[in-house]
């Protein structure tokens, strides 16, 4: 009787140790998948978005200080939407950002200093 | 006798002292296909792998600038980025192209980093993790270079000239990455530097010519941030230090010792 309860509790044990295991494995993979999230509509809101407001950093120079303020204004607005992607997107996008809301500030900042 | 001795081997010791710092360490020249190396050892030693080789040839030839530093995101100093296999894995950093699927030139693209880790799979790891390894690739740099104008320093090529002549045909966009094709800059016309010593030709900068494969945002306000010109001084001994123009033309554009080639206004007699 004792043999049989001990052997019942390593059974049970080795159980959630697997169950353990195959959950940590399950969250691991799902954070490798993240790039196939990428195609979620859901999150290609603020792709969209990101996609528009830095695609125009080829003709800063032409934009008037209201059009690069508002460009500016709509980095920011992503800014945290971009903080809640995964790590590694994270690391791209908000560099990416940094670099397209850097040279409209930087373009702003000249036709500022060209008024004075 | 012996306090004689002893000052003689303090005024030795001296002398030593202070000549060894002048003598500093002669950085060896590296050779046309080394020029743009870049290590990257961010974590591979603690995997138990070799650092990464990356050829900046290579890709150069392939895609401009701004593909890889502004619309991929790579840093433009070394180690800066900080890539992670999982970073690659998941589709970024190197692993943007490098995902078994993207095609350039006809060519699948091996995947970088994988999520398995088998026999097969470990012998792609020496495809980039070559450092002190036997690697063979897949790309001769002789072969390469051997149709391309040549020029005498950096990796021995004219690479804009290679471009002209559409010998290399570096792309500006990566479908699905890049935010635009980046063809039509707004620029500034060419100006002239003066730089300030006497004989030495003036700095023709072309703007247009930078901006074709590195577009605006690579530069501003990253390396230049003076938006008025002349507030900003540039000194050779900061750009050799990597600063402004330096941290593309002591690392992968052509060398600094190419002295004519930004010194090219004609010196007035």
């Amino acid at each position: 009787m004792f043999f049989a309860t001990k052997f019942m509790a390593k059974m049970i044990t080795a159980v959630l140790f697997l169950g353990l295991v195959g959950l940590c494995s399950v969250r691991a993979m799902g954070a490798l998948q993240s790039s196939a999230a990428q195609a979620n509509p859901a999150q290609q809101t603020w792709r969209k978005e990101f996609n528009e407001v830095c695609s125009k950093t080829q003709a800063a120079m032409t934009f008037s200080q209201e059009e690069l303020t508002d460009l500016i204004l709509r980095c920011d607005a992503l800014l945290p939407q971009i903080e809640k992607l995964d790590e590694s997107q994270k690391k791209v996008y908000m560099g990416r950002l940094r670099m397209c809301r850097g040279l409209y500030a930087y373009v702003l900042d000249a036709k500022r200093n060209a008024k004075k | 006798m012996n306090q004689r001795i002893f000052i003689a081997a303090a005024l030795i010791l001296v002398f030593c002292g202070s000549a060894l710092p002048q003598t500093g360490v002669k950085k060896k020249r590296p050779l046309p296909y080394e020029y743009g190396r870049v290590i990257i050892d961010n974590y591979s030693h603690k995997a138990n792998l070799a650092p990464v080789v990356f050829e900046h040839w290579i890709h150069r030839s392939m895609f401009t600038c701004r593909v890889c530093h502004v619309d991929v995101g790579f840093g433009m100093k070394a180690g800066a980025t900080g890539i992670t296999a999982a970073d690659n894995a998941r589709g970024y950093y190197c692993g943007t192209c490098h995902n078994g699927t993207r095609v350039v030139d006809g060519k699948i693209v091996f995947q970088a980093c994988s999520r398995k880790a088998n026999m097969e799979e470990e012998k792609r790891c020496v495809r980039c993790h070559s450092y002190g390894q036997k690697a063979t690739s897949d790309f001769d740099f002789f072969k390469f270079s051997e149709p391309l104008p040549k020029e005498r320093f950096g990796n021995g090529l004219d690479w804009e000239k290679s471009e002209e002549l559409g010998l290399i045909k570096p792309a500006n966009f990566l479908e699905g990455v890049s935010t635009s094709k980046g063809n039509a800059f707004v620029v500034q016309k060419d100006f002239t530097l003066d730089p300030k010593v006497e004989g030495m030709p003036d700095i023709i900068f072309s703007h247009k010519k930078h901006t074709v494969w590195n577009g605006c945002e690579l530069c501003h306000p990253d390396i230049f941030m003076g938006v008025k010109r002349g507030t900003v001084k540039f000194s050779m001994v900061d750009i050799s230090l990597g600063k402004s123009c330096g941290a593309c033309h002591t690392t992968v554009a052509f060398p600094l010792t190419d002295c004519q080639r930004c010194h090219s206004k004609p010196v007035q007699p």
